[in-house]
Formats: C-alpha cells, structure tokens, sequence
C-alpha cells in the first residue's frame, strides 16, 4: 500500500468517498487520456443522434412523434434506468474496492454490476419483442425508426460494456497485482453506458 | 542499397522533427511506398467518388425511374471515366493493407491471426465498397436506351452495396480494434482502437438503409452517410499519421535481414 492510499484511508472518516481527494497534487484523471478520448467523441456522436431525432424528425412532425410515444411502456423505461443506475454503482464500489486491495470483493462487485446489465439487456428485449408483436416495427413511422435505433446502438454499448467488464473481472482474477487504473477505465466507460441511457429514456420516454 | 554508398551518406544530427539517418529511411523505403499510396489513393478516390462518379453527396433513394434515368444520363461521362480510373487504381489500396498488416505483426501478444483476417476481410470488402457503386454507374450509362427499369435496378445495387456493405467493415475495425488492445507493445496508440470501435457503429447506424427510401437512415440520411463518411475521414485520416509514426519509430534492428 502506498502513502497515498494510506493517507486516504486515514482520511477516511471526512472524505465522503474513499479515495477522492481534493489535494491538487493528489487529483488524477480516472483512467487514461485514451478512454476520455472514447467517452467524449461517442458523447458527441450520440448528441448528433439526438439532434437528428429533435430537430429534423420530430420538428416535422410533433404529434406523430406524442401519439407514438404513448405506446412507450414509461414503467419499463423507469425500471431500466433505475437498473442501469444500480449496475453503475456496483462498478463503481468495484473500483473503490480495488483502490483498497480488496480484489476479491472488487470481482463480486463487478459481477453484480455485469448482472444488472445483462439484466438491462433481458428487459429491453421483451420491451422490443412486445412492441414487435404489436405491430410496431422499424418502419412503422420515423418515431420508432428512431427508438430501434437509438435503443439499438446503446444495446450494442451495452454488450461492448459487458466486454469490458469481463475484462476487468480476468484482470481482478489473473495478476497477482490487479491496476486501478485499468478498473478505472472500465468504469467510465460503463458510466457513460448509464449516462447515455439517461438521455435515451428523457427523449424518447419522457419528453412531450 | 550499396555498401559503398551506404558509409558516402553523412548522418543528420538529430532534431526533435527527424532522428532517422538516412540509410534509417532507405531500409525502410518499401514501407514507406505504401504509405505514400495512401494519400494519393484517398486524393484520387476523392476526385472519383465526389467530382467524376456522382457518389458523393449521394443521390437520393427515393427518386422516381424517369428521374433515376436522366440523372444517369446528364452524367454518363463523368461516371464512365470515374468507374476507368476506379479499376485501374483499386488495386493500389492493397498496398495500404499490406502495410498495416506489416505493422500489426509487430504487436506483441497478438498472433498473425488477425493481421490476416483484416488483410482478407479487406479484400473481400472492396468489390462492394468500393467497386460496385462504380461499376453499376457506369453499366446504366454504357447504353442511353437501356431499358428504365434496368437502369433503376443498377442504381440501387451501385448505391446499396456502397453505403450498405457493413459487415466487411465491421470486422476490419473490430479486428485492429482487439489487435491494438492486446498489444502491449502499443505500436498503434489505445484511442486508435477506440475510433475502430466508432467505425462499426457507423455500419451498424447504415443498417436501416436497406428499409428506408428517404430520411435520416436512408442511404444519403444525415446519419446513416453523412455522419457516419465524416467518422470514416477522421479515423482515416488518424490512421495515416499513426502509421506513419509507426513506421518512423520502428527500430532498424526489427527490420528482416533481407531488408538489409
């Protein structure tokens, strides 16, 4: 364990989440400059999404996009993002147990993590497979071309997330010293997946 | 490369712009041929897709057959000497996957696995990609009295296959994209593989133009082309200058003994 650690921990009891720190020489950027690199650039594709769904499709035609929105299952939209903020918490108390050594309760915490995503996953396939069996499909107007789409490439975000957690899962498991920052990484790329749900279920869930 | 004029060349000093002598540059002289045909090869299918072939910016999808036959005809021409400079540059785009590969076998932890399945995926990847679009272009403008329906029917596989040929793509990103993050050698930086990772999802957004006839996710829709041509330009564009760094900082000593 290193001084920093050690200082961090004796701070433990003001510091509201082990670890932070508010010592400059002490702030470090979470991850790498590469994942930062990733998070922001897929933030600004996803944005370009939006607008298209905002201003060019849904400016045309409002109450197509109202009347269409109604057959959104709003419950179905809570539970998922509330599912999806759970997995992001136990990712991110998976790092913090990393930080303090504790791997093997850092691995459990990363498989609850990767369990409530994949259970994010079984829920937005019943939610399109019961939209499906209604009739309801990609070219049914340009509402629902936007909602497989959208839901669609986060789904994928999804599954490269769940990747990457494996890969973090083999990293807790495989080296006799497990690196921070590689959890680090997998994190915020996780939390950006969370995020980007967040924006998904406001427009397409929640915004009249 | 003669032992006599190797030890006439004087060796540079070294700046921070170039450290390499140059016998360095000699010895890697192939490599840097096929660097070079990147940016003609790019320069060139510019010229091709955008001013000679009628491409890009795409026409539309949802034009009736009269229109689809006179937009063929106003620009016969062009898209005929588009399509002849097209067959006999294409090959030269192999050069650039024959360098990557030379570079990616570098990495280690990575077996030459994947270096082939991207040399092969590419390959397969051109006649749809690239090709196709062309060649259907220029077949519609071969006979004006073609018949209207033909001439509709070559315009959809041209601009089908050139916007909707996914999969070959995908698998060349996700493929570098894996070769980059297991190597440990870190021949090509991480946040190449991460904009690798972008590029499947611009097939994966093209995905709906098979359906849609007009809109953001027809085959010219803001999405599906535009914003998906632009990622392409970036991580091409990224990818030049990491392989020209990498070939820049490749050892000598890396270089095979018949290179000498």
């Amino acid at each position: 364990m290193n001084d920093t650690t050690a200082a961090t921990l004796l701070q433990a009891p003001q510091l509201a989440v082990a670890g932070a720190t508010t010592d400059r020489a002490e702030r470090h950027l979470p991850g790498d400059a590469d994942i930062w690199v990733f998070v922001i650039g897929d933030m600004l594709i996803f944005s370009v999404y939006f607008a298209a769904y905002i201003f060019f499709d849904r400016g045309q035609d409002h109450e197509l996009f109202v009347a269409s929105q109604r057959h959104l299952s709003q419950s179905l939209g809570v539970i998922n993002t509330l599912i999806l903020l759970t997995s992001s918490l136990f990712v991110a108390l998976s790092v913090h147990a990393t930080r303090a050594g504790d791997f093997g309760i850092a691995s459990r915490f990363l498989s609850l993590g990767g369990g409530f995503g994949v259970g994010f996953l079984l829920l937005k396939s019943y939610e399109w497979y019961s939209k499906l069996s209604s009739g309801l499909t990609i070219s049914t107007n340009a509402f629902f071309m936007h909602y497989y789409m959208l839901t669609g490439v986060h789904v994928f975000h999804v599954l490269i997330g769940l990747v990457f957690l494996l890969v973090l899962r083999s990293e807790l498991h495989g080296t006799a010293r497990p690196r921070v920052k590689l959890l680090e990484i997998g994190a915020t790329y996780w939390h950006m997946v969370d995020f980007i749900w967040f924006l998904i279920f406001a427009l397409l869930y929640l915004m009249r | 490369m003669t032992s006599a004029s190797m030890t006439d060349v004087a060796e540079r000093p070294s700046t921070r712009r170039s450290t390499e002598t140059h016998a360095a540059k000699s010895r890697k002289r192939d490599q840097w041929i096929c660097w070079w045909s990147l940016p003609i090869f790019y320069n060139l299918f510019g010229l091709i897709f955008v001013y000679l072939g009628k491409v890009m910016p795409p026409p539309k999808p949802g034009l009736t057959q009269a229109e689809i036959v006179e937009f063929i005809q106003a620009n016969a021409n062009s898209m005929q000497i588009a399509w002849v400079l097209l067959a006999l540059s294409l090959g030269f785009a192999s050069l650039s996957s024959g360098l990557i590969v030379t570079q990616m076998r570098r990495m280690s932890g990575v077996s030459a696995a994947l270096a082939y399945t991207y040399l092969a995926v590419l390959a397969v990847a051109a006649l749809p990609g690239c090709l196709f679009c062309s060649l259907m272009f220029a077949l519609a403008a071969f006979r004006p009295d073609r018949d209207p329906q033909i001439v509709a029917m070559l315009y959809d596989m041209g601009m089908l296959s050139f916007v909707g040929s996914l999969g070959c793509f995908v698998t060349q990103y996700l493929v570098f994209a894996i070769a980059i993050f297991l190597d440990k050698r870190g021949i090509f930086p991480k946040w190449l593989a991460y904009m690798s990772i972008w590029g499947v999802v611009t097939e994966l957004v093209a995905m709906p133009i098979w359906i849609f006839r007009g809109g953001t996710y027809a085959w010219d829709g803001l999405i599906s082309f535009y914003l998906g041509t632009i990622i392409f330009v970036i991580w091409e564009v990224c990818l030049v200058t990491c392989l020209y760094n990498a070939i820049k900082r490749q050892p000598l000593e890396e270089l095979t003994a018949a290179q000498a």
